[in-house]
Formats: C-alpha cells, structure tokens, sequence
C-alpha cells in the first residue's frame, strides 16, 4: 500500500521498535491495522505490555549474568 | 523506452471531432506540443484525455450548461458514436459513454490523466481553505493514523482513571485494615504485617466448630420437647385404659340381659316382625297359634329386638376403646425409645466437643430413662444459650477473617494494578508521543515538499524576483484547511493579495504540477491546455523551460498552446526539443473537424530544399538566407558583437557578417559530438567555423541576388553558387545546432557553451580581446 497513512505507519511502527515499546513482530502485526485506523485500545495496550514485561524480564536476566 | 508510452489517440465524434482524428505519438518523445490558433481544436485533444481518464469534460464545466453530457458528442451525433481509443506499447483502451457514466474497457488500461485548463489555472489559489486542502488531502491524508492515535489517547485517559481508582481503593482498603487492627489493639509492628498474619490463619476450624455447635445445641433441642410429649402419651394411655374398662362392662351387662339361646331367638324375632309387618294384627300367635297375648305383639317383638342391638354397640365399643389403649400404649413405648435415641445422639455431639475447651457441656450424660429426662433439661437449660452465643461468636469471627481477607486481597490487587499501570502509562504515553511527533513530522515534510517543489518551479520562471518563498500551511486551529503564503517584498503575506494576474497564474501552474509530480508521475498523462494565455512575455520563454523540463517526469505531457512564439522558436531550433514532439493544427471544419499540418524547423526545410533533383537557386537561397540570419543573430548576441543599432532590430546579413571580426572568426570551433568510446567517454569531431564563415562572406551577395529579388544579375551567374551558399549556410548550422538538444545556450562549463547533453560545445566563451 502506497497512502499517506501507510507510509507514516512504517515510520511510526519503526521508531516504536526502535524504543523498545513493541517487538519487530508486534510491529509487523499492528502496521495494517494503525494505517487503516482499526487500532482499537486493547489493540494498543496488548503489545506495548508484553514487550514491557519482556524488557523487564531482559534486563533481569541481564542482571542477573552480571551478578554471576 | 517504457513500454507503457503513448502510441496513438483517436477520437471519434467527441466534441469538435466532428471526423475521426488520430494523433500519433513519436516514439522516444514524452512532450506533445499541440499549436493551433483558437478554435482549431485543441480542446477536443484535452476533451478526450479527460473522457478517457476520468470519465468527464472538463472544458464544458463552469459554463452554466448544467449537466454537460448531453453536449459530449459532436453535433449531430448520437451518444453511442463517442469514442476515444488509446494506444500504448503494453495495451489499448477504449472509452465510449455507457448508460450512466463513461465507461472503459479494459479497466486496467485505464490511464492516469491529470487535467488543467486556462480557466482552472487559479482555482486551486482562489479556492476556500478547506477546498485546496481536498486538493492536497490524497498526499497528507493521514486519517487513519489519527483514528488509531485517537484510540490509543483514549486508552490513556481510561488507564490514568483506573490509576486513580485504584489509588482511591489502596487507600480505603489501608483505612479499613488499620481500623480493624487499632480495634484488635493494634497488635504487631504495622496494620499491613497484623492482616497479613491474620488472614492466613485458617478459618475452617471456625467452620466445622459452627457446625459442631449447631449439631450439639439442635441435639439438645430435639429432647427438649419429649418428657411434655411422653406426659401426653401417658395421660393419653390412661385414659384408653379407663375407656375400655367403661366399654367392656357395658357390655357384660347387655349381654346378662339377654337369655343363652339369644342368637336363635334373634332369628325369630326377626321373623315375626316380617311376618307382623304383613299382618299386623293377628288373632293368634303365628308360632304357638295361641289366641292370648296377641294382642300389643308386634310391639313387644320390637322391644326385644331392640335389646339385642345395644349389646352389639357396647360390644363395638370395647373392642374400639381396647384398641386404642393398644395405640396409645405403643406411642408411649415409641417416645420413650426415641427419646433414648436422641439421648445417644446428644452423646455423641457432646463427645465431638471434647476440644472445645470454652465450652460448657452438661455434668451428667442425658439420661437413657425418660422419666428423669424432664430433670436434666431443666437442670441444664441455660446452657443452650451459651452454646447460641458460642456459635454466634465463632461465626462473627469466621465473617471478621473473611472481611479482613478480601480487604487486603482487594488492597494487593489494587496495588497491583497501580504497580502495573504505573510501568505500562509511561510506555502508552511515550509511543503517544512518538505518534503525535511522526504525524506531525509527517505533514510538515509532505507541505515542505511541495511548496519547496512549487517554490522550485517557480523560480524556474521567475528567477531572482524573491518570490519563490512559498508556503503550504495546515491552519492549526481547523481540520481540513489549508493557507497558501509566499513572500512579497520581504514580508510574508497572501499571495492573492499582492501578486500580479500573471504571477498567480504561474503560481497556480506551478501548484498543479508540483502536486500532480508528487502522485506516481510516471504513470500520469499531464494535459495543459492552453496554460501560457496570461503568462507575460518575460516568463513565457522560462515557463516554457520549465515544463520542457518538468514533462519528463511523466509518463507523457499533452500542452495545448496558440503561443505563437513558441512555433517560430521551435521552428527555428531554438528550443530543446529532444523530448518534444510538435504538432500544428489548422482551422477546423464542420466536414473535416480536427486537421493536423506539419511544422519543419527551418533548417530541415533548407536541407530538404537542397535535397531536390535539381534544387531550386531562388529557394534555396531565400530559405539559407533566413536561416544565416538566424545563425549569425545568435552568435552576434553570444559574443556581444558591434552591430550598427537599427529600428526594430532589422539587421541583415550585411550587417552581421562583418561583425564577426577575424579574432573571433579564428576562434570559433565546435566540437560536435559523434558517439561514446569503448570506456562510456563522449567522442567529440572539432570543426572550425572561420572557412564557413568566411566562404559564406564571399558568397553571400548570392542571397540577395537569387533569394530576394528579381535581377538580371542572376541571369549571369551559375545556380551551383546559389546552392554552395545553401550548402556552407547548412553546414554551419548543422555545427553549431542539434535539432534535438537545440543551441549552444548554457556556459556552466566555464570553458564553452554547450547545448543540452553536450552534443556541441561552442568554443570560446568570450570574444577574443
């Protein structure tokens, strides 16, 4: 898809990625829905709460390799 | 070359195509210039680019016609004769008028067509805001971005509620636990750790205290109601037995009444009362036939027969009262086992309590025998209620456990939520930001783009006048709405309030294409019909630059001009016309409608000329001569030669030969180019220009003597100098001219002047001192 809101998803979707508030698989699964305006809340809060906690838990693991 | 270039259009009885017309389109070349004088027919050539594209006409809107397609087809002519087919390389696609609206086949041959007509050249600067942003919307409509984003601003706010909520409940559920616990004397070191010791304790024991409670004081109830049950009983009984004894006497007496053969007797009583009935009054006993005592005798049988039923009344009697002194007997027997058995009951309840140390319990076991039962309740009645408040307390402990349970599951689900909702809200409102950001961003860039393209453009025409600031602006405080600014004078203001008819005019040119260059231009036909009409003189030359330059980016460009310069410079070469195909049309007829005529630059037509067997002295030289004069006003003006000023800037042949001195003469080369070598490096031929010039000096009375006038001098001289002048006029124009690339225009090398791609470089870049 070539609309304006596509190309803006990708450009969203990447920096959200790059921020760590989605996965590059979540990203990929929410880019047709953002541009079409189908995102609903939970559609939101799903993603960017699993990757907190996979974050949260990547740096726990983090820690804790250092600790050893 | 894209296989999806034009080949062919054909228009049949749309418009002014009164006749079928067939414009071809040369191959290699994506701009069309369309010449005519008005009311040739160019518009029918838009007309039909727009029918095929986007299923309308243009030209007839705005006209006060109202629906315009009862006027599509040619006079004359029926719906169904309409037609314009279109040829590429890849496909052909035919539109014709359908029963509503204009219908194409293939489909997906369709083409792209942008449209802009003289009269809409100002539509766009003239339009309300909220026009001109429908205008842009398919390049910054963003609609959907900003329903999603709607959505995650709206999770937001909900979460940063719920936040709060929770907050508002963690607080209760501490007022809570801390009251419970300053009601328990505020035990431990925090009401927290207290409720958390608290609620883990078991409330099971609690429960199955309660039920044992209950079973023991329902034990004790049950009993309570049977030494007044066995007193009935037993009153009952007596009676019974009194009742029967009264029966059974009754009856011993009737039956002494009675004499011993009383059954047989009975039978003849009967008897004779039957026999009586008949005859009630006989003269002697029927049985003994005696006369006496006949009298009275149905009567006196009656009295005895009578006797005889009270016995069997006193006899039913004693036999019911002895039953019911058997009932009433084995009811008692009955209570006073139940009784026993609930006595064991309450037995075995009591010893289900032996672990309920706090509770107290009877002294003596219930008793088996029922008669003393009546004593022991007494003596242990107020323990019932004990038991009832036992029970109650246990169950108001069970129930305080249970409240202080769900108070602080509900305080650490709470705290929880507020835990997890204070991680998760900087997240949302992070990638908010990021949304809110690119958005913007988004639509900055996208009005950058194109007022810098628009700004680009025209300075492209208007070079140096300072106005080329043009800004795109969405109005903050409105959806939809777009402002159109530009810099004026230094101040930045509205463009329609102080820019001439003709700046505006180029501006809404410039608009048009900047946004049609932005929607997949290589597959868009740009029609411009009839665009330069208001653009001064001044401009015209540059605009026309501009859009030689600017149609290569699409897939193909139609401009429909009655610009008559652009004819003559075209005709004399002096445009680039690599990508330019240039088609005249002539005046159009009701028989005929659309006529093509062929224009041949000048110098084609002098090469023609000398290609005829024999050529012509007098044409030949007439058309060299003009195309000399052609040749030596250019290299005159680029050199700034010394030419005597005349009106009008009538200068002749006399009069710009010799203004190319010999310094220069010497000087001038041109290195034409011949092709590329085996590395990609341009080849280049170098060829002196002073022995053509100074050839076309000696020769160049021959122009007037056969090209301009009649005189008998031209009688005496041969026709071979007539063609040699052509020849040496060619020969300098074929070295210093390209008919694709044009003149030797562009001195950005610093070193020659060069045509478009460098197909010949003009040397020097100055006049020899």
């Amino acid at each position: 898809m070539d609309t304006p809101s596509f190309k803006l998803a990708e450009k969203i979707i990447e920096r959200l990625v790059q921020e760590k508030l989605l996965t590059i698989k979540e990203g990929k699964k929410l880019l047709p829905k953002l541009a079409e305006g189908k995102l609903r809340s939970e559609d939101w809060q799903l993603p960017i709460e699993t990757s907190g906690q996979k974050e949260s838990s990547d740096e726990q693991n983090r820690a804790e390799t250092n600790h050893y | 070359m894209s296989k999806t270039a034009l080949k062919q259009i054909t228009i049949k009885c749309l418009r002014g195509s009164v006749a079928p017309f067939s414009l071809s389109f040369e191959k290699g070349k994506k701009l069309t210039i369309v010449y005519g004088e008005n009311g040739t027919g160019k518009s029918t050539i838009c007309d039909a680019f727009e029918f095929l594209g986007k299923g309308k006409v243009g030209s007839l809107e705005n006209k006060g016609l109202g629906k315009t397609n009862r006027y599509w087809q040619s006079l004359g002519k029926k719906p169904t004769d309409v037609s314009v087919t279109l040829e590429t390389g890849s496909s052909t696609c035919q539109a014709a008028i359908g029963k509503n609206a204009v219908v194409v086949m293939p489909p997906e041959a369709r083409p792209s067509v942008e449209v802009l007509r003289r009269s809409q050249i100002l539509s766009l600067i003239e339009a309300t805001p909220g026009d001109r942003y429908k205008a842009i919307n398919r390049f910054v409509d963003v609609s959907g971005i900003e329903a999603s984003e709607a959505a995650l601003r709206q999770l937001i706010r909900d979460l940063t509620d719920s936040r709060k909520i929770a907050i508002a409940v963690v607080q209760e559920n501490e007022n809570a636990i801390q009251q419970f616990w300053e009601t328990a004397g505020k035990p431990m070191k925090t009401p927290l750790v207290w409720a958390e010791a608290e609620s883990a304790r078991e409330t099971d024991s609690l429960e199955s205290e309660i039920g044992a409670l209950t079973a023991l004081r329902e034990a004790y109830n049950r009993l309570t109601s049977y030494p007044e049950l066995l007193t009935t009983a037993e009153h009952g009984l007596r009676t019974a037995q009194k009742t029967l004894l009264g029966a059974k006497k009754t009856a011993e007496q009737s039956l002494q009444s009675i004499s011993q053969d009383a059954g047989e007797v009975l039978g003849v009583l009967q008897a004779a009362r039957t026999y009586l009935t008949r005859y009630p009054s006989p003269k002697v006993c029927p049985l003994c036939e005696s006369s006496e005592k006949t009298a009275d005798l149905a009567n006196r049988i009656g009295q005895r027969l009578k006797n005889f039923s009270s016995l069997q009344t006193a006899q039913k009697q004693a036999a019911s009262a002895e039953e019911e002194v058997r009932r009433a007997d084995l009811k008692v027997a009955t209570l006073i086992e139940t009784a026993r058995q609930l006595s064991s009951d309450f037995e075995k309840c009591r010893a289900a309590h032996s672990s309920l140390k706090d509770i107290a319990l009877p002294k003596s076991p219930a008793p088996e025998d029922p008669s003393i039962l009546a004593g022991w309740l007494s003596d242990n009645a107020r323990l019932s209620g004990e038991w009832k408040k036992a029970e109650a307390a246990r169950y108001d402990r069970k129930q305080f456990v249970s409240t202080l349970q769900k108070a602080l599951q509900t305080w650490r689900d709470n705290t929880e939520v507020q835990r997890e909702l204070d991680r998760l809200l900087p997240r949302l409102q992070r990638a908010l930001e990021i949304v809110e950001e690119e958005r913007r961003l988004f639509t900055d860039n996208m009005l950058t783009t194109i007022s810098g393209e628009v700004g680009r453009l025209y300075e492209a025409v208007h070079p140096g006048e300072g106005l080329d600031k043009i800004s795109l602006e969405l109005d903050p405080k409105k959806r939809a709405s777009l402002e159109i600014g530009a810099s004026f004078c230094g101040l930045n203001t509205v463009p329609q309030a102080y820019f001439s008819d003709s700046h505006l005019d180029t501006l809404g040119l410039c608009i048009f294409l900047a946004l049609s260059a932005l929607d997949q231009p290589e597959n868009t036909i740009l029609v411009l019909d009839d665009v330069l009409a208001s653009v001064d003189e001044p401009h015209v030359e540059r605009l026309i630059e501009m859009l030689y330059s600017e149609a290569i980016k699409f897939r193909h460009c139609v401009i429909t001009t009655h610009y008559g310069p652009w004819k003559h410079k075209l005709r004399w070469g002096w445009l680039k016309t690599g990508q330019c195909q240039f088609v005249e049309l002539t005046k159009w007829s009701n028989d005929s409608g659309l006529t093509l005529v062929g224009t041949v630059p000048d110098v084609e037509r002098l090469r023609l000329l000398l290609a005829e067997n024999p050529p012509d002295p007098q044409l030949v030289c007439s058309k060299a001569g003009v195309v000399l004069e052609a040749g030596l006003d250019f290299l005159t003006l680029l050199y700034e030669c010394k030419v005597s000023r005349k009106p009008e800037n009538r200068y002749t042949i006399g009069d710009l030969l010799p203004a190319i001195n010999k310094k220069l003469r010497q000087a001038l080369k041109v290195e034409v180019l011949t092709g590329m070598d085996a590395a990609g490096n341009p080849k280049y031929m170098t060829t002196s220009l002073a022995p053509i010039i100074d050839e076309l000096t000696r020769i160049a009375e021959a122009r007037n003597i056969f090209g301009c006038h009649f005189t008998e001098i031209s009688f005496k001289l041969q026709d071979k100098d007539a063609v040699l002048f052509g020849e040496k006029v060619l020969a300098l124009m074929e070295a210093l001219t390209d008919q694709d690339a044009g003149w030797p225009r562009n001195s950005k090398s610093g070193e020659y002047w060069a045509t478009s791609g460098e197909t010949r470089r003009l040397h020097p870049l100055r006049k020899p001192v």
